[in-house]
């Protein structure tokens, strides 16, 4: 009982810290690979400290609650996820569960946005929405492959049974496992599917309006995704991890390579970006749930 | 730099949140815009000392100002300004803003900026080396680690000066005045 409320707590004060030391890295590594100094790594912490004191505008209640929301999505949702050894409640739901726990931050987010009233928060939050609808599609194939192939829905079954090495990413899952990853830098907003909040197109879309504080909480909710995303895909295709050690070296390892990636490539326009959706990883994602069928 | 001097961190962190995290919005309004692509990007990366430009008046705490100043301008800079939240930095960059420079005669610029919004630093020169921007930073560091970064107090204080200024130059306002208090004339 002590144990699971410690757990609770520590959970996302983990993943908060993950998330931080994450965008540091991100900027770090952007920067070396522009052959740049780049900040130093603590540099989102120094960026959050001055944040938080500076003076935030309020545009209205729903503006407050929104974000507020947004964070609390994340938060709930990292308690389902198992980090390593570490899984608050992730055995009462599972998968399915996180599948609409998922849409809770960005509905915040938009919320908070339509209260402000600004007209590239509304492109932007239509943009990401449109996007979501893109990866959506080959990430629901891809979960229902796993949940076929494992015959379970339940997020600590499927790690248990990655146990020993034979990680679903070197089994007949591959296919859902290389489309979950291309998939990835959609659903984390990084380039090349940075549309929603292109800073030189629409002045970083639904974030415009954020200042102070409210920046901060964005900051914040921002860490909390890209934690909470890179670490179902090393629950659900890495085998996860006997302890929080090793399962943090795996999500060092994805997230590197993902900036890479992010560090190369230019943007796309939104229509090019739904084109290259709804065709490579749906086209992958889908032979990959016939040949679990099939082989089953 | 103290940069990492954890000591100070725990004594005044809202001073070394402010140093070390100056974001600049992005707004051209002379030629002297031309010498912030070198320094934001790989050759001279501002990123380093923290300096990162941001899309968005209300995420910013620093103002550069790159240059002169037409009347139309003017305007814009005073609504940027305005939405920025406090605390916030401004610096006048290249000699136009400062007096004039070289369009000291012109009859569609403004010659001294700090009398519509209050400035905390110059960079002389026409145009500025991109490494003029780093001394800037470094001075700016300094009156911030000693409390003299204080123009956006003193544009609270003023603001009824300011106000007339920016209604002696740009005609009648369409917004609202930013502060109640502050009367012209003290
Ligand atoms: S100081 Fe020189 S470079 Fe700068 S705006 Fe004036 S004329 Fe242009």
């Amino acid at each position: 009982m002590v144990i699971n409320i410690l757990e609770i707590i520590i959970s996302p004060v983990l993943a908060f810290i993950i998330g931080i030391f994450f965008m540091g890295l991100f900027r770090k590594i952007t920067a070396r690979l522009h052959w740049r100094y780049g900040p130093p790594v603590i540099q989102p912490f120094l960026d959050l400290i001055k944040l938080f004191h500076q003076q935030g505008f309020s545009h209205g209640p729903v503006f407050d609650l929104g974000i507020i929301m947004a964070l609390a999505g994340s938060i709930v949702l990292i308690l389902f996820i198992p980090f390593g050894g570490i899984c608050p409640i992730s055995n009462s739901g599972g998968l399915l569960v996180i599948i609409y726990i998922m849409l809770f931050a960005p509905l915040g987010i938009a919320l908070s946005g339509g209260e402000a009233a600004n007209p590239n928060i509304s492109i932007g939050i239509s943009r990401k929405l449109i996007l979501a609808l893109g990866y959506e599609v080959s990430f629901l194939l891809a979960l229902l492959a796993l949940m076929t192939y494992y015959n379970t829905i339940s997020l600590v079954d499927i790690v248990e049974a990655q146990d020993n090495y034979k990680w679903a990413l070197f089994s007949p899952l591959a296919l859902s496992g290389i489309a979950y990853f291309i998939i990835m830098p959609a659903m984390l907003g990084i380039r090349p599917f940075d549309i929603a909040g292109a800073p030189q197109e629409i002045s970083t879309g639904p974030a415009i309006e954020y200042g102070g504080k409210y920046l901060g909480l964005f900051n914040i909710w921002h860490a909390l995704s890209m934690f909470v995303y890179i670490a179902l895909f090393v629950d659900l295709f890495l085998g996860g991890g006997s302890n929080p050690l090793t399962f943090f070296i795996k999500m060092l390892v994805v997230f590197i390579l993902l900036t890479f990636i992010h560090g190369v490539f230019p943007r796309f326009r939104i229509e090019q970006a739904i084109k290259y959706l709804w065709k490579w990883p749906v086209i992958i994602s889908l032979s990959g749930l016939i040949l679990i069928t099939v082989i089953r | 730099m103290d940069r990492n001097d954890i000591k100070k961190w725990f004594k005044s962190p809202d001073k070394m949140g402010d140093k070390y995290s100056l974001w600049a919005i992005y707004f051209c309004t002379g030629c002297g815009i031309i010498e912030i692509p070198p320094v934001i990007t790989a050759r001279w990366d501002a990123e380093r000392f923290g300096v990162i430009p941001v899309a968005t008046p209300r995420q910013s705490n620093l103002f550069l100002i790159t240059g002169y100043v037409s009347v139309k301008t003017l305007r814009a800079i005073i609504r940027t300004y305005e939405q920025m939240p406090e605390p916030k930095y401004t610096v006048g960059f290249g000699s136009c803003p400062i007096n004039g420079g070289m369009y000291w005669d012109s009859y569609n610029t403004i010659k001294h900026l700090d009398k519509y919004i209050p400035i905390d630093g110059w960079i002389a020169g026409c145009m500025p080396r991109p490494e003029a921007i780093f001394v800037a930073v470094t001075h700016l560091w300094t009156l911030i680690d000693q409390g003299k970064a204080k123009a956006y107090v003193k544009y609270r204080e003023k603001y009824g000066l300011y106000r007339k200024n920016q209604e002696m130059a740009l005609g009648k306002l369409d917004w609202p005045p930013l502060y109640t208090t502050g009367g012209g004339n003290d």
